[in-house]
This record gives C-alpha cells, structure tokens and sequence, in this order.
C-alpha cells in the first residue's frame, strides 16, 4: 500500500508491506523492517527498526500525524494522492483564494453571485495584528464566501471561491 | 481594607498563576471567560468564571465598563489585571477608584507619567538618572545640528512623530550628519505629515536588561535583582534569564538601586519592572517603565524565592512589603522560556490546531506556568504564547542544561510550536557564552532554523504503523501478494 507523506515541506513515498511475520517500510532507496509498539503512557510507542528501539510520541491528526522523537516534535502531513491530484486541478484557473496565514475575517466585500474584476477587494482579514486586503484573481463569479466578520481560520483555508471559468 | 474577593480580569497561564496564590492567601476569586474561548486551568481552579461579551474575545477583555461593572455585580473588592490587555490602562484604574474597586497595581497618575515615553524620559533624567544622551529638535531648532554633533557618533536620528523603526537612520560620520538630517526630515514629513526629529546616541549591539521592583506607596522600594532579556524574536522576548551574565556584582548592584530610585522617584506602588538599554560597553540607560507584573516574572521568584503576586495582593491589601532588601537574596539561576504557537521556520507564523497530545515536563527545578489543557483548541483569538516553562540551577550551566532537557521533553501534539527553536537557541555556543545582544536571534537565524538530523524514514515508518486503516488494508492482502511485496501493483 502506497503512502505519500509531507515531511518539512518535501514529499516522499513510502510502500507499507508485510511479509508474513512483520511490517516492511519500501522507499525508493531501500526498504526496512519496523514495528510500533505501544508502551502504555498516552500515545507512547517504541519503534522497532535498524535494530534499533526508538521511544516515541505520536498522534493522529486529521491531516498531519505529530511525532515527538528524539526531543524534537515533527508534523508528517499525509498527502492522499487523489487529492493532490484535484488540488493541481482546481487552483490551476485561480478560482480558490487560499489563507496565506491562520488568522480572522475583518469584513467581507462580496456574497456569492457578484460579479467581480481581478484586483477586486473580496475580503479583509486580520493575521499577526496586520490587516491585508484580498483581491480577486481574475474577472469572475463569486462561487462560495466561506466565512463572514468575526470567523477565524486555518492556514490553506479557503476564504474565496469563483465559479470555474468558462472554456 | 481587606481583600476577600479578587477578580482577575486576564486569561491563559496568567489567569491561572494569579488565581493560585490568591487561593492560597484564603482569598475567593474570580475569572472571565468569552463565548468564543476555550475552557483553560483557570476557569478550572477560579471559584467563580463570569461570561463577558464583546464582538472578539480581545474586545471583551478591554471593555472597562463591562469588566468593571463585573466586579462590582460579583462583589469583587479588588481587581487583579495580570500583564496586558487593561494593565497599564489609566482609564480603567481611575473607573476602578470611583467605583470603589481596588486595582492590584500602582496609581493611575503613575501608569498615565510612565505611559507617556517622552514625559517619562524626561522625568527620569530630570531626577538626575541614566537615559541615552539625546537632542531634540523642538527644544531649540537653530542649534540641532550642533546638539547632536556633541552626543558623540555613532548617531540615531528618529521622527519625532515616528515608530516602528520608520524614518529612522544611523549616522557614523560628522560629515554625513546634516544630510542625514535633511533626508529625516523629508522622510518624517512623508511618512507621518511631520518632518520634526530628536538625535540619541545609537548603542551598537545592545542588550535589554530590566529590574524588577515592587513599592508599598508609602515611600518604601526594594528590588527583587534584574532579568536579561535580549533574547527577542519581532521585538518580543522569548527567553529570559536571571542574573543576566554581563552584569558584575558591581554593575548589577549599580544598575538594581537605579532602578529602585526611579520607583521611589514617583513613590511607587505595586510591583514593576524598569527596562534599560545596556551598552556593551557596561554603560546603560532608562528605556521604560512598565507598571504591571512582567510575563517573565517567574524567573525572579525562582532565584529570590519570594512569590510575586503574594507581595501585590499585600500591597493591595494595605499590608505592605513583606521583606527589607538585604533580605531578597538572588540564589542561583533561572531561565524562562516562551513555549509559543509558531513556526519559526516560517517568520514566526503563528499556528492553529488542536492539542492532542500534551505532557508537560515536570521534576526538579521545573516550572511550568500553562494555558493550555490536553484536547484544548489553540486559535489566533489571542497571543500565540501558550505557556511558559521555567527551570532553575545551582548556576548558568546546569540551567541551560535543565532547560534544554526540560523544553526536549516538553510534548505537545497537534500544533506547530516553537520548542525546537528554544532548544536551538539554547545550544548555540554564543547563548552559552552569554554573548548575546538583542539583534542575536535576526543575526543567527540560519544557525537557529537549521534542519537537525533527518530522521524521515524513522518518521514515515511512525506515520504509517500509526494509520489504522493502511495497517489493516496491508494485513488483508493474501498471502501471495504480501510476499511479492516492492513496488508492483
């Protein structure tokens, strides 16, 4: 089973296997057995791998599994490939504007059906005590405003969509 | 008067510090709480957790008739307000004193004196302390040029009307001064409308160094030793140390009474912390007053073993201090670090999530003062600090180490923080050295940000053993199949 992880912003590909007696990790450059067991405390596990023990921390979020290893704490987003796939797809006309920061909406210029023109002011919103104005990227039709006054949101959120372009 | 009921009109770790001594001092206590916040420890331990409104939660913290009027419906006789949002708000004190609610700090006239940057200088140096020498251009325009031609160069020419670091420009030379000047002025006039400017002394490399201070107001002062605080990131600290390594005993005693007489100078009352600009040349100079309890405070408690807010709650209370000064000793060393909500790879970005994984380190030494609880949700509703932890040790080194190993084990899953980058600031050998200035995080930031050792295939073998389903999607292929294993599908 295929799996496309996002590690310090670079994606790598792993194959999960098992071979009868125990899990095998193929990547491109080799593959080593591991195994993760749990050791008790909360999200405890030991990782088996190299013949070498690992103690870590982990948790599963909805798109990032959290590990702290070592003394460090890592993000592994996990990259579903049909996902990155529609996501190529569906920026590639400029029709979603995504949050370029986690912060909150300050107002809203425009409900869906307006009509707008690239550089159009859509929505302003507040991240880091600096307020930014995003504009529209093209001419279009607004789609879907997300979020109204007051809303905060996540990094990547989209807080703009215009329908798809005409061909 | 007496105090029996405190409401502490704050939120996060210091909500909760507050609301622990003022338990322990019999005292009930109270703590807000806004729609959109989450539940944190002190709405846990506070007796009593009122609803405020306001359009944000920050709105609502600030909204003085609304808090004030809060304390007076829960019959609250004082009001502690932590360190931000109403803290240093004149406005507010003054509401306080005329609904007959006391405020756990100094008096309005002194938070509005020591408010106002320029009053505040000039007060300072009026009562014959250290501040940058300076010329101001308004004082006499005709002689400008030739009052700062004798502060000795290198020069800092700002705006009068300016802040942020706009308009403002460093002269080395005398024969660049007067076209320095002439540009300021243009630059002052196109940037706010108002070409005016004052001349300082520019101190290269410097470190922030403050004292910490507490007053009855009744004309006694001590001070509870100084904090270094050069480590800053945006402007803001993120580590804070005591004593500070630069300082000599002399200098360290020279630079506490000076602080101490700037408070007996407006005969404070409270606790507060004056900030000074510290040369590498040994000389230093009054920055600001701040007129509240200090984020940082912690580290102080550790080394002189007095608790802070216990000594503001007997202000407040009439009582007064409850040592003399040679009876605040400095044992030890202590570092403080700002566990934050950011990616320090990424500018400092503040990030979100849920929180699901927390344990905190705890043993010898250790402190931690958080806001956060285990399954909480961290959003940008507030400051991204999300605790402090705090060690002390028998001297510098074994600090360093206990923090190191402290913030290393400081586990928490499901938001980015900046605990990798405490713990490389921490190791780099100028941290270590004690040779540091305030520029030292924006002049290392490769060094800080560096990618450790790769561990990746450590983490991708984690990721996958831990994801349910593609464990249990590779179990069920038969047999067969899992033998022929690799890359073919």
């Amino acid at each position: 089973m295929r799996r496309i992880f996002m590690i310090a912003g670079h994606e790598a590909e792993c194959w999960l296997t098992h071979d009868g007696s125990r899990f095998v990790l193929n990547m491109p450059d080799g593959a080593v057995p591991c195994q993760l067991v749990p050791t008790g405390a909360p999200g405890a596990y030991v990782l088996r791998t190299g013949g070498r023990a690992h103690e870590l921390r982990l948790a599963v979020g909805p798109e990032s599994t959290f590990i702290h290893l070592n003394g460090s704490t890592f993000e592994v987003g996990r990259v579903n490939p049909d996902d990155r796939l529609a996501g190529r797809e569906g920026t590639a006309g400029g029709d979603r504007l995504l949050a370029p920061m986690p912060g909150v909406v300050v107002s809203v210029a425009v409900k869906p059906g307006d009509a707008v023109t690239e550089g159009q002011p859509l929505l302003v919103i507040e991240s880091m005590k600096l307020e930014t104005t995003l504009t529209a990227p093209r001419d279009g039709v607004v789609a879907e405003m997300p979020f109204t006054a007051g809303d905060s949101f996540g990094l990547k959120a989209v807080l703009a969509q215009l329908t798809p372009q005409e061909e | 008067m007496t105090i029996s009921k405190l409401l502490v009109a704050n939120r996060g770790e210091i909500a909760a510090r507050v609301v622990r001594t003022a338990k322990a001092r019999g005292l009930a206590t109270a703590v807000l709480r806004h729609v959109a916040e989450q539940e944190g420890p002190a709405h846990l331990i506070a007796d009593e957790v009122v609803m405020i409104d306001g359009p944000t939660p920050v709105a609502a913290y600030l909204d003085i008739p609304q808090i004030v009027a809060t304390a007076k419906k829960i019959d609250a006789d004082a009001v502690h307000p932590g360190y931000g949002f109403l803290s240093e708000n004149a406005g507010f004190v003054a509401a306080l004193e005329e609904a007959g609610v006391t405020f756990v700090g100094p008096t309005s006239e002194v938070i509005d004196l020591m408010g106002d940057k320029v009053r505040a200088r000039a007060f300072v140096e009026k009562r014959g302390f250290p501040v940058a020498p300076s010329a101001i251009e308004d004082d006499d325009p005709a002689t400008f040029v030739e009052r700062a031609r004798t502060l000795g160069y290198p020069l800092l020419i700002k705006p009068s009307a300016g802040g942020g670091g706009k308009g403002m420009r460093i002269v080395r030379e005398d024969s660049t001064l007067e076209t320095e000047i002439e540009t300021a002025h243009r630059e002052g006039q196109r940037y706010f409308g108002d070409g005016r400017l004052f001349v300082e002394r520019y101190i290269e490399r410097p470190r922030h160094i403050e004292v910490q201070v507490m007053g009855d107001g009744q004309g006694n002062v001590v001070h509870f030793w100084e904090r270094e605080c050069s480590i800053q990131r945006r402007f803001q600290k993120i580590i804070e140390e005591t004593p500070s390594p630069a300082l000599s005993p002399e200098q360290r005693d020279e630079i506490c009474e000076t602080a101490a007489g700037i408070a007996r100078a407006v005969n404070y009352r409270g606790a507060g912390t004056v900030e000074f600009i510290y040369a590498q040349d040994g000389a230093f100079y009054f920055l600001e007053m701040n007129t509240r309890l200090q984020v940082e405070h912690p580290v102080t408690e550790m080394v002189t073993g007095f608790d802070l807010v216990a000594e503001q709650l007997r202000i407040a209370a009439g009582e007064g201090l409850s040592a003399a000064q040679a009876d605040i000793p400095q044992t030890g060393h202590s570092i403080e670090l700002r566990i934050c909500a950011e990616d320090a790879t990424a500018d400092f970005r503040p990030a979100i999530g849920d929180i699901l994984l927390l344990d905190e380190p705890h043993g010898e030494g250790i402190r931690v003062d958080s806001g956060i609880r285990d399954s909480g949700k961290v959003t940008t509703d507030f400051d991204p600090m999300l605790s402090k932890l705090i060690v002390h040790g028998p001297d510098r080194a074994q600090a360093i180490a206990r923090a190191r190993n402290a913030v290393q084990n400081y586990v928490i899953l499901g938001v980015t923080t900046n605990t990798g980058y405490l713990d490389a600031i921490l190791a780099h050998p100028d941290f270590a050295s004690g040779d540091v200035s305030t520029g030292f995080l924006a002049e290392q930031a490769d060094v800080l940000t560096a990618p450790g050792e790769d561990v990746s295939t450590l983490l991708m073998a984690a990721a996958a053993l831990s994801d349910q389903r593609l464990v249990t999607d590779v179990m069920q292929i038969p047999e067969m199949h899992r033998k022929m294993g690799g890359w073919r599908n």
